[in-house]
């Protein structure tokens, strides 16, 4: 007989989820549909597709989505670059296991530093006058100093430092689930090196890598701070969102919302078909 | 017939401190089934990665055909080895497992799809070639993991210890594939293992190897009957061993005084013994108790203290003058007229005795210690 009351243990996980997860997102959906909200008493007035059919028709959209979506994978795809070799030295060729723990705290110092802080940093090296320009200049190898910070290189390079590290610990995690004798076994099995990688080492830490797809790109496009901040009048949802909200138009702003989940959603739902998960995650 | 490995004072360090390979040499015979027998933690699985090519060795030398393996990539070596876990590729099915290596050396589609299913049915997995080794038994995955490395065809096969993951009656059964499967394909076999059944029931050459160290190399059966020191003696069977000095040579026989008294020992090295301080070994199933024992050259009244039933035959316990306990291999239908306490007459002849002049070849070891831990 199933206890019943074994389900009770369910029970605050899924409050937990209907109050912070279901409610909140069926309210925003559902200012979407409106036609307006006094946000100060909470009223919602009337019940109308004209947000969406303002949004699809609008000239800017296509471009607004390119950018947010284009950066987003291209921030992963970076990551990725990064944070793959890197993971890969610090498990295959970092034997001794106090430098390795040594070298993954270091990494997680910059999360103990406050974000504004963090960005700001970036202006005595990348900006006019900064390490990078003023060394260049000094080198004469450019005359003005270019322009890294305020566009999307700079972009870039401060969401790489941003996130390539929920890039690298997924895939550092999955290299190191590796049994190092399906690596000998495939030597023994006339695998040059770059096959012994490509079909045994790739191929079984991809769970790592979608997991970092997944984490980078789901933050990428959440974040409206940075693009708003460096990107010098560069245009992405989120910042849209933003500007919306800030404006008080809130019907507009949750129907931009809605759009952005249904579309991680499905770029979510394709990168889980294209690797399929389960598949790949074994007892070992 | 000529030696398909050699090897050639192989040593090999583990950092600083650990000294895995000692000065190993040996050859193996081409088309033989080679067996490595040692206690685990005796270097025989680092032996066999540094033939495979996956571990480097320090110095020394190795020749695979005759050619030197120093530098030579595993996936460059004529060779397959199949590792202890099995390692069993989980992202790929049965079928890509045994095509991997097929499909490294660059073989075509029809061709691979041929040496699959050949070898399938060699190890008798038809029908699975799209499982999952998730979905797998152990038995079956060692299998898959046979077939994968013999699809190759290499001209040497080595099996890491493929006999310790799975149960007794199991390991009968596979004994005798391994058997056939050596028999039909024709190929150098190298096997390690640290049960002594396996070494004597396969092999036709066996080597007892010791912490780095090669005890002995021989065939079974010279290893069983003359073994060269104490470590192959007990490693290989079970022997009763009782120390003393020898005190004289009449022609070819050796008197040894031990705390029973003199017994008496026929020579087979062409070494002198004589003077000597050693330990004199006789097999359980080599005394005779009662009646047969009265034509034997060694002969003691002993008394009988206590057995072990072992179905086959029965282990008995005799102790001769209160000194020296002797096991004795007895069949059940004797065993079954002996009385404990009553004194019999047990012996044995002096061919069947071994003298053994050093525990090891390892200088001021303990052998109790290495064969059952400390």
């Amino acid at each position: 007989m199933v206890k019943y009351t074994n389900y009770l243990m369910l029970l605050p996980g899924l409050l937990l989820c209907v109050f912070f997860l279901v409610i909140p997102l069926g309210i925003i959906i559902r200012i979407g549909l409106a036609e307006s909200v006094s946000t100060a008493e909470f009223e919602i007035h009337g019940l109308t597709l004209q947000n969406y059919v303002r949004y699809f028709t609008s000239p800017q959209t296509i471009d607004i989505l390119g950018n947010t979506f284009g950066t987003a994978l291209i921030t992963c795809f970076i990551c990725f670059l990064v944070a793959y070799p890197f993971a890969y030295f610090l498990t295959f060729y970092i034997e001794n296991q106090k430098i390795k723990s040594y070298i993954i705290s270091l990494l997680m110092v910059p999360f103990l530093i406050d974000w504004n802080i963090r960005t700001i940093a970036w202006i005595p090296i990348l900006g006019d006058k900064g390490i990078v320009n003023s060394t260049l200049m000094s080198l004469g190898l450019i005359k003005e100093p270019i322009s890294l910070l305020f566009g999307q290189a700079g972009l870039y390079i401060i969401w790489l430092q941003t996130y390539v590290l929920f890039m690298m610990f997924p895939i550092y995690l999955a290299l190191n689930r590796i049994d190092p004798d399906l690596i000998q076994a495939a030597k023994v099995l006339k695998a040059p090196p770059h096959r012994v990688f490509y079909d045994v080492i790739f191929k079984l830490s991809l769970p790592g890598v979608v997991c970092g797809w997944i984490f980078v790109f789901v933050s990428t496009l959440g974040d409206f701070l940075t693009p708003g901040l460096w990107a010098g009048g560069f245009q992405t949802l989120g910042l849209s969102i933003s500007t919306f909200f800030g404006k008080n138009v809130w019907p507009y702003a949750c129907t931009l919302s809605t759009v952005m989940i249904v579309i991680a959603l499905a770029a979510l739902y394709i990168l889980l078909k294209m690797v399929d998960i389960k598949k790949l995650i074994y007892e070992s | 017939m000529g030696e398909i490995i050699v090897a050639k004072d192989i040593v090999k360090w583990y950092g600083k401190e650990v000294l895995a390979l000692n000065g190993i040499s040996f050859g193996v015979d081409e088309g033989e089934f080679y067996v490595i027998i040692g206690p685990s933690g005796c270097g025989k699985s680092t032996l066999m990665k540094i033939m495979a090519g996956i571990l480097d060795y320090d110095s020394g030398g190795l020749y695979i055909n005759g050619k030197n393996m120093k530098g030579v990539p595993a996936h460059k070596r004529d060779l397959s080895l199949m590792l202890e876990t099995y390692a069993v590729f989980p992202h790929m099915s049965v079928f890509d497992n045994i095509a991997f290596g097929l499909r490294m050396i660059g073989k075509d589609k029809g061709y691979i799809k041929r040496k699959v299913t050949e070898s399938l049915e060699l190890v008798g997995l038809s029908g699975l070639e799209k499982r999952s080794p998730v979905e797998l038994s152990g038995g079956q995955r060692q299998r898959v993991a046979l077939a994968r490395s013999l699809v190759i065809e290499p001209s040497v096969l080595l099996l890491d210890e493929p006999l310790s993951h799975v149960d007794y009656r199991l390991q009968r059964k596979l004994m005798e594939d391994f058997k056939t499967l050596h028999k039909k394909v024709g190929i150098t076999f190298v096997l390690t293992t640290h049960v002594q059944e396996h070494a004597l029931i396969l092999a036709d050459r066996v080597m007892v190897m010791n912490t780095g160290v090669i005890e002995q190399i021989g065939t079974p059966e010279e290893v069983y009957r003359t073994p060269r020191t104490v470590f192959s003696a007990r490693f290989v069977g079970d022997i009763n061993l009782v120390p003393g000095e020898v005190v004289s040579k009449d022609d070819a026989e050796y008197a040894v005084k031990t705390e029973i008294g003199e017994l008496k020992a026929l020579a087979s090295g062409e070494t002198d013994m004589l003077g000597k301080k050693l330990v004199y070994a006789i097999r359980p199933e080599f005394i005779e108790v009662g009646k047969e024992a009265r034509s034997c050259k060694n002969k003691h009244k002993a008394k009988f203290v206590g057995y072990y039933y072992l179905g086959n035959f029965v282990e008995c316990v005799f102790n001769v003058e209160n000194k020296v306990d002797l096991k004795v291999s007895v069949p059940p239908e004797t065993a079954g007229n002996l009385k404990l306490g009553k004194k019999y007459a047990i012996g044995w002849r002096s061919n069947d005795v071994a003298l053994l002049e050093k525990p090891s070849v390892i200088e001021g070891l303990d052998v109790e210690e290495v064969i059952y831990g400390k």
